[in-house]
């Protein structure tokens, strides 16, 4: 019975939906973190009669044809790159970005990884490191007896140095962004890696071509929304619930069919 | 002759099919753009073979799928690339195989910075070409007639078409539809392009959970009907062969 396998089709799409929703719930106060949405997609459909085919000797033709779907499956786990709001915290070092781009992470692999993550800090040798200490790119150190960092809206890093009247440049933050955002593929630490379907990065300095601008003493809130990731919740629920139903149905019939009396 | 037997397993068997459409409208039911469907049966009226009644039988089948098209719910998502249609149309896209029109309107964009769909394939616009966007200049704006502006540069508008006749639109799956080869997509004019909104599918929970609790009850009934036949059959030859 067919009816049974597109139920179950069902319950799989909404159990991957609850574990998408239970993601962003648990990254509600990820900084930088963008929320995902499972998006869905109805499976083949199998034409038990063609529209258009002859119905009688006469000429007739069945106008509309039966055509049965077989289902729904998960077309893409979407990952919605709307900013997050920018929340105040006073650290020198944390950056946020207003608008698009990414900062660049130097992994210790040595591949780049993109993240809006800027709750940045400074390694024992001066470095500006990201949360788990790796480089961010370009590499900028503070140099020793620093009392201030200041960072523009467009990435010039300059730092007070005690006993110096003008402070010193020390780097230019450069940003990245992607023709597809959606398409970079996540690997955790909120940290996001270029892929075929993001397209190459398009480097460039922070509030021109595009690019948002550097806020700083700033990070970027998830922009995970409570009510509506639990109202989806209770929708995915009540989704998987009238599935399961539709398997109750179709095996009442099956036994139904089973128990006639010959 | 088993006539009701044969009317009887008719029944069952639309209702079976009746279930999978059900089955299929409930798991799409949260399916962006998806549009509910159902079966609809005809009488097949026969006149039995050397029947000394002349009255004719009713077998059921099953002549057609109705789609209903109706408007599905709105949900503002804000995101900048869902697109919803509000009114009459679908959007066109262009896949490996031909023509496809959607009312699903999560686009992205790909590597080339195309207009598509989550599968990747184009969305066309009125013109008939996909939508390039400037990966340089702001996110696009989409007004309610299609047209699609980055900053104050036009890029494009995107096309929405409907069809005359929509029975005679075919699903694909992954939330496409094909139209017959003869038919003219029309530019639609009062359908209206909503920006950062998805269609929901228009499936009614309550109904369709109605017509499951309908569509069980109506198979048992059938099946109680077969077995009386059957008893009476049974009985009859019992009791007729007793003398006396």
């Amino acid at each position: 019975m067919r009816a049974l396998r597109t139920a179950a089709t069902g319950m799989a799409a909404q159990q991957l939906n609850v574990e998408v929703i239970s993601n962003n719930i648990a990254n509600m106060n990820t900084v930088g973190f963008k929320k995902q949405r499972a998006e869905f997609q109805d499976l083949l459909y199998q034409s038990v009669e063609r529209a258009g085919a002859q119905s009688s000797v006469g000429g007739t033709i069945v106008p509309t044809g039966v055509q049965v779907g077989s289902g729904v499956k998960a077309g893409s786990v979407y990952r919605i790159t709307e900013q997050g709001s920018l929340t105040q915290t006073g650290n020198k070092l944390d950056i946020a970005i207003d608008g698009r781009g990414f900062f660049q992470v130097l992994l210790p692999s040595g591949e780049t990884a993109y993240t809006r993550a800027g709750n940045f800090s400074v390694s024992p040798t001066g470095q500006i490191v990201t949360a788990e200490g790796y480089t961010v790119q370009p590499a900028m150190t503070v140099p020793q007896g620093a009392t201030d960092v200041s960072i523009s809206a467009d990435g010039q890093v300059q730092a007070t140095i005690a006993g110096q009247v003008a402070p010193q440049a020390i780097g230019q933050i450069q940003i990245a962004s992607f023709f597809n955002e959606a398409g970079l593929e996540a690997i955790g630490d909120n940290l996001l890696m270029e892929s075929a379907a993001s397209g190459p990065a398009n480097l460039g300095p922070p509030a021109a071509n595009g690019f948002g601008k550097l806020k700083q003493g700033y990070t970027e809130s998830s922009n995970v929304d409570a009510v509506s990731e639990v109202t989806a919740l209770i929708v995915a629920q009540r989704a998987y619930e009238m599935n399961s139903k539709v398997i109750t149905a179709a095996d009442q019939m099956l036994s139904t069919a089973s128990q006639l009396k010959s | 002759m088993n006539i009701p037997l044969y009317v009887g397993l008719s029944t069952q068997q639309t209702l079976q099919r009746a279930l999978e459409i059900t089955a299929n409208n409930i798991a799409n039911a949260d399916t962006a753009g998806f549009k509910v469907e159902e079966l609809l049966v005809r009488t097949e009226p026969t006149v039995p073979p050397a029947s000394p009644d002349p009255r004719p039988i009713a077998y059921v089948l099953d002549s057609g799928v109705g789609r209903d098209f109706r408007q599905g719910a709105l949900e503002q998502t804000g995101a900048a690339f869902d697109v919803a249609i509000e009114g009459d149309g679908f959007f066109q896209v262009e896949t490996d195989a031909g023509l496809r029109y959607t009312r699903d309107g999560r686009f992205t964009v790909d590597n080339k910075n195309q207009l598509t769909t989550k599968a990747g394939d184009p969305v066309l616009g009125s013109n008939g070409r996909p939508i390039v966007l400037d990966p340089t200049r702001s996110s696009p704006a989409i007004a309610p007639d299609g047209s699609v502006s980055q900053g104050a540069a036009s890029i494009g508008r995107i096309g929405v078409y409907r069809f005359p006749d929509l029975a005679a639109l075919q699903k694909t799956g992954d939330n496409l539809l094909q139209a017959p080869d003869d038919a003219q997509p029309i530019a639609a004019g009062d359908g209206v392009v909503r920006q950062g909104m998805v269609e929901h599918s228009n499936v009614q929970p309550v109904l369709e959970i109605t017509n499951l609790i309908e569509i069980t009850r109506a198979y048992e009934r059938v099946a109680r009907m077969m077995e009386q036949t059957n008893d009476l059959a049974s009985r009859a030859v019992n009791t007729l062969g007793q003398v006396g």
